[in-house]
């Protein structure tokens, strides 16, 4: 007789569909995934990442989440999952819809079991009358000598590994179209500033999108108590100059347009001011702290914001003046709300008041709704599990002299015995007392 | 009113640390001496516990005006809720107090790491950043904190299967009046740790996803690989495998006990190594 020879994709599938292979492939993403909380991340901390052993960095334990061997893990894994769940998916059909009463007494379950003697027509009432109350949906078989049921009740508990299983495959592919087809950038401006979505910094991805985003105001605001509240920006979308929406953002509260999604993300304070530059008055905002500088047209003078205070009541600040390339500050000095300085000689600078320099966060990522589709059916996997897991139960009648017999019936005690096992009796006493 | 509530939330949380330390001492007397009214009054000191904690916690919020989450000190002192909350539901519904000799000492050596490494500028009712005002930070704790009580619950179980079936693996009958005598059979403790770890479980895959839901509407991902995130997934993954062992290739007993008390390990270390010697996003929690 010719043996049968096991084609590569058999032994493909067969390696695939090993529970064994998805075990291995989740402890080996745990070590990994615990390396990577070792080693500094580049796109957290680019200085200390750089500082790393370069074999590691070539290796990819800087930027692990990311490497094309950690996704390709992920990748199998994904692959076991699918495998197995195809393999899976016909017996669990099977004992959900297509259920089988025992042909005999060897296949009624052991671990659970009881029998007793009594008449066939009564044992059958009370079997039908107590397990339907009880909720389960009963299936009978009838022969010449002998009957036989099963009972299944919460028959979508089944259900639950199934889709537990396929939860995860959703989750990666929801991550895998917003990696691939979304962006992520981040956008710093100031009070009054109009920023091109395209010009935003992009950390990954591209923007296709082509509006403006206007910021109309920015705002760090307190509590009566003193505590901070939130930091809140009122931003417009502008298309050709005409403004299509406008909403206000807040930590915790984003704004999505066209499905660009904009979330608070920093807030930095600054000031607003006006140069007089020979009689033209010039609009200017500054960031606390050098976050930026303003130039003054026809002139190397560089102004820049030391310190700003954040109280709105009292704006003040103070400021450098620097001279071309050199490091040394030419002017400094401190400037009051209203008050009017000469900067070296150049033009006339006036504190007009505080103003906001908003941090915002600016994502694209059209696999978030698959993600949580995955969530909501990781969850939904789960419950069926564990807290609505199916109790079948099996029963058969054999008549022994006229309508005598003896009745044994069973329950599958999947993995825990305990719970099911006061079920059953329950049920076995109520069939009796009948 | 502020200094009489701050006042008052000492006094609980001094009344919850005597309590839970006086319930673990006269646990471990009821273990040795097997008198009824010494266990009695052990339970009865954990509740007496359990309600001075969870006055602390209340109190703590009409201090603050908002969940008790914003510190180290206020994670503990609702981690410690958490596994007495459970704790005291399966000794009630399983009728099992002697697994309290064996969890008391967690809330116990959590409730000292307070005691000896926060000193009171830590522990006060600070401001929290925007970030955290959020509604999904609370289901995101208030989930942690029940599935990491119920681990702590399964790891007391798996520290008693493993003294047991050491004692077992002597070759002698336990002895009537020996310690192990009190604990329930090999069988019972190894299928009450599984139902813990299958009711905490689903707990921890609903405190990732809701911190994942409440991440996107702060920062804009869901899923950022932080250290925090990243030992939560590999706590998680522990217990996948544990449950996935047992359903699969039948691995109970001393396997599945090493493995719930592994899993607890890893709790721990997401709880606290990743806190204090990982700093990322969750580094508030410090």
């Amino acid at each position: 007789m010719k043996e049968h020879q096991e084609g590569a994709v058999d032994k493909i599938w067969r390696i695939f569909s090993s529970m064994k292979l998805g075990l291995v492939l989740l402890g080996v993403i745990a070590f990994f995934s615990g390396v990577g909380t070792l080693f500094p991340q580049a796109d957290v901390d680019p200085d200390k990442a750089q500082a790393v052993g370069k074999i590691w960095q070539d290796l990819g334990f800087t930027h692990l989440y990311s490497t094309y061997w950690f996704r390709l893990i992920l990748g199998f894994l994904c692959i076991n999952l699918i495998v197995c769940s195809i393999q899976r998916f016909q017996g669990i059909y099977n004992r959900t819809f297509k259920l089988q009463p025992p042909k005999n007494r060897t296949n009624i379950p052991k671990k659970i079991q009881e029998t007793w003697k009594g008449d066939s027509e009564s044992l059958r009432n009370s079997v039908q009358k107590v397990l339907r109350s009880r909720g389960f949906k009963v299936i009978f078989e009838e022969n010449d000598k002998q009957w036989s049921y099963i009972a299944i009740k919460r028959r979508w508990g089944n259900w639950g590994s199934f889709i537990t299983h396929l939860s995860f495959v959703v989750l990666v592919v929801g991550a895998f179209i917003g990696s691939s087809m979304g962006f992520k950038g981040f956008l710093m401006a100031g009070v009054g500033t109009t920023v091109p979505i395209h010009s935003i910094q992009v950390s990954h991805g591209t923007v296709k999108e082509n509006f403006d985003v206007l910021i109309n105001s920015a705002e760090d605001r307190f509590l009566a108590n003193g505590q901070r509240d939130n930091w809140y920006t009122d931003l417009s979308i502008l298309e050709n100059g005409k403004v299509m929406a406008r909403h206000t953002i807040s930590v915790n509260h984003p704004f999505t347009y066209q499905g660009v999604t904009f979330y608070q993300s920093s807030f930095i304070n600054g000031v607003h001011l006006t140069a007089d530059i020979k009689g033209q008055k010039v609009p200017v905002i500054l960031e606390d702290r050098g976050g930026n500088y303003f130039q003054a047209p026809g002139t190397d003078l560089y102004l820049v914001a030391s310190a700003i205070t954040s109280d709105p009541q009292k704006p003040s600040m103070l400021f450098e003046v620097f001279k071309g390339m050199s490091e040394n500050a030419v002017q400094s000095g401190q400037l009051d709300f209203g008050q009017t300085i000469d900067i070296q000689g150049a033009y006339k600078l006036t504190l007009d008041g505080n103003s906001g320099f908003t941090g915002l966060q600016v994502k694209q990522d059209p696999g978030v709704m698959v993600i949580w589709l995955g969530c909501a059916l990781l969850l939904l996997g789960l419950i069926l599990s564990f807290y609505w897991r199916s109790i079948l139960v099996t029963g058969i009648f054999q008549a022994e002299q006229g309508n005598q017999g003896e009745i044994t019936m069973g329950v599958s005690t999947g993995k825990v015995v305990g719970g099911v096992k006061e079920v059953f009796d329950r049920l076995v006493r109520e069939i009796r007392a009948k | 009113m502020n200094l009489g509530l701050q006042n008052l939330e000492s006094s609980a949380f001094d009344v919850m640390v005597m309590a839970y330390i006086l319930c673990m001492i006269l646990y471990w007397v009821w273990i040795g001496l097997k008198k009824d009214l010494i266990g009695t009054l052990a339970t009865s000191v954990a509740c007496l516990g359990l309600i001075a904690n969870t006055a602390a916690i209340i109190i703590r919020m009409v201090i603050s005006g908002h969940p008790p989450l914003s510190n180290g000190y206020e994670f503990l002192m609702t981690f410690v809720w958490g596994i007495m909350a459970v704790y005291l539901y399966i000794e009630f519904r399983y009728k099992l107090r002697s697994l309290g000799a064996f969890v008391m000492p967690i809330p116990v050596m959590l409730l000292m790491f307070i005691i000896m490494s926060m000193g009171p500028e830590e522990r006060v009712a600070q401001a929290i950043p925007p970030a955290l005002k959020s509604q999904w930070l609370t289901f995101h704790v208030v989930t942690a904190m029940l599935a990491y009580g119920a681990f702590a619950i399964s790891f007391g179980l798996g520290v008693m299967y493993l003294l047991k079936l050491k004692e077992e693996g002597k070759g002698w009958e336990a002895k009537p009046q020996g310690i192990i005598a009190r604990f329930p059979d090999l069988e019972t403790l190894d299928e009450l740790s599984y139902k813990v770890v299958g009711f905490a479980f689903p707990l921890l895959s609903l405190c990732i996803i809701t911190g994942a839901i409440w991440a996107n509407y702060a920062w804009g991902t869901y899923w950022s690989w932080d250290p925090k995130e990243t030992w939560s997934l590999i706590t998680w993954i522990i217990y996948a495998a544990y449950l996935h062992a047992r359903l699969m290739y039948g691995w109970k007993g001393k396997r599945a006990a090493w493995m719930a008390v592994l899993g607890f390990a890893a709790v721990l270390f997401t709880f606290f190594g990743v806190n204090y010697f990982l700093p990322g996003l969750h580094s508030y929690a410090q």
